[in-house]
């Protein structure tokens, strides 16, 4: 398959010049997160976002991850702006996993200069995983990912979030910063349980 | 690691989950002391004789029942047991049973006891959840549990008999753990 470049802050120029893997599509039981270059391009145009690909020899998008924002009218998007920061997406084309990429796209997507003044949380809806491809079950996947994000210091966390409360196997879990204040840290538990005061 | 779990309570008080540990007698006797009997009643077991907890926690360390208690302060204050047959026909059936002091309830700790159960029952490879509850007696938790997809299995009517000699119905909720989505 030949090396495989793993690329963060990628600006939305680069993300133009690159071929997107045909692989991020609909498939039989699977869509991929994103089935357009242009959602990677967008992304890379807001601010603070970090966008990480992997890329092959021939300028191949065959992995990405963004790390952004919360959209405006999430719950988490409710903390002081700029605290709150989501791993919006972590996908590598099928003919890829199993090659340890995810990990280092989630390493590099967390290379931020201001990582350690953020919060940064994933939230795994359980209907969005790629259980055909990766031939695992519910519960095996969301294994998998607690074990790929837990080395990043990601701690699975509880919530009364109403999407993420549909289903006792979704997942969510975040990594707060090291010079993130007490206080921040006790408004984002209140946060988390639907709580302000 | 996934325990212990901070919970906020709907009246903002602090509650931490996490599994029984073989050192909890003390702590877990202190609790059932603290349920209204008519609730124990319903327990199907008598949590005030000892001889019968010590066969429990036997049971316990066994791995045939695996328990997850919430601690506010240090004391007990809800309780979800989950119980496994670890042989046979009936094995991918988890039967369980939330208990939870009356000071703490409606306030979501047994919704946070029930989400952990379900995945403690997913951990272990089960199949299907299931709860013995009674009719009007229990008509808040059944409630509860139809939020989280389980259904009414069965009803036996008047077969159980509460603290007080009244017959109630025994509703059986059913819960269904997949491990795959559907092609629907």
């Amino acid at each position: 398959m030949g090396p495989i470049q793993i690329q963060s802050f990628c600006t939305p120029d680069e993300i133009q010049r690159y071929r997107f893997d045909p692989q991020f599509t609909i498939h039989a039981q699977y869509k991929s997160i994103y089935t357009k270059q242009e959602t990677l391009v967008q992304h890379a145009e807001s601010t603070l976002a970090n966008v990480v690909l992997a890329l092959t020899e021939d300028r191949q998008i065959v992995g990405f991850g963004v790390f952004s924002h919360p959209d405006e009218d999430d719950r988490w998007a409710e903390l002081e702006p700029g605290i709150m920061m989501e791993i919006k997406a972590i996908e590598v084309s099928r003919r890829f996993r199993s090659c340890k990429i995810a990990g280092d796209l989630l390493r590099l997507m967390l290379s931020h200069p201001t990582v350690e003044q953020m919060i940064a949380y994933m939230v795994g809806y359980s209907w969005t995983w790629d259980l055909d491809g990766s031939g695992l079950t519910v519960h095996q996947y969301r294994n998998m990912l607690i074990h790929l994000f837990s080395p990043h210091q990601f701690f699975e966390l509880q919530t009364n979030e109403a999407n993420i409360c549909l289903k006792p196997e979704n997942l969510f879990m975040a990594r707060v910063g090291s010079h993130v204040s007490s206080q921040i840290r006790q408004d984002f538990k209140l946060l988390r349980f639907g709580i302000t005061i | 690691m996934r325990y212990p779990k901070e919970c906020v309570l709907k009246d903002c008080r602090e509650v931490v989950i996490r599994p029984l540990e073989p050192g909890d007698r003390v702590l877990l006797d202190a609790f059932h002391t603290q349920i209204p009997e008519s609730n124990r009643w319903l327990m199907n077991y008598n949590v005030m004789d000892a001889t019968v907890m010590d066969n429990w926690f036997a049971s316990v360390e066994k791995g045939n029942i695996a328990c997850i208690l919430s601690l506010y302060d240090n004391c007990v204050v809800g309780q979800a047991s989950l119980y496994m047959r670890n042989f046979g026909a009936t094995s991918h059936v988890g039967r369980f049973r939330i208990t939870v002091l009356p000071e703490f309830r409606e306030k979501r700790l047994g919704t946070w006891l029930l989400l952990d159960l379900t995945q403690t029952a997913m951990d272990h490879g089960l199949e299907i959840l299931r709860a013995d509850l009674a009719g009007d007696i229990e008509n808040d938790a059944i409630g509860a549990l139809k939020k989280f997809d389980f259904f009414k299995y069965a009803e036996l009517e008047k077969s159980i008999k509460d603290y007080s000699g009244n017959h109630h119905d025994l509703v059986i909720m059913i819960k269904h753990l997949h491990k795959r989505w559907s092609d629907f």
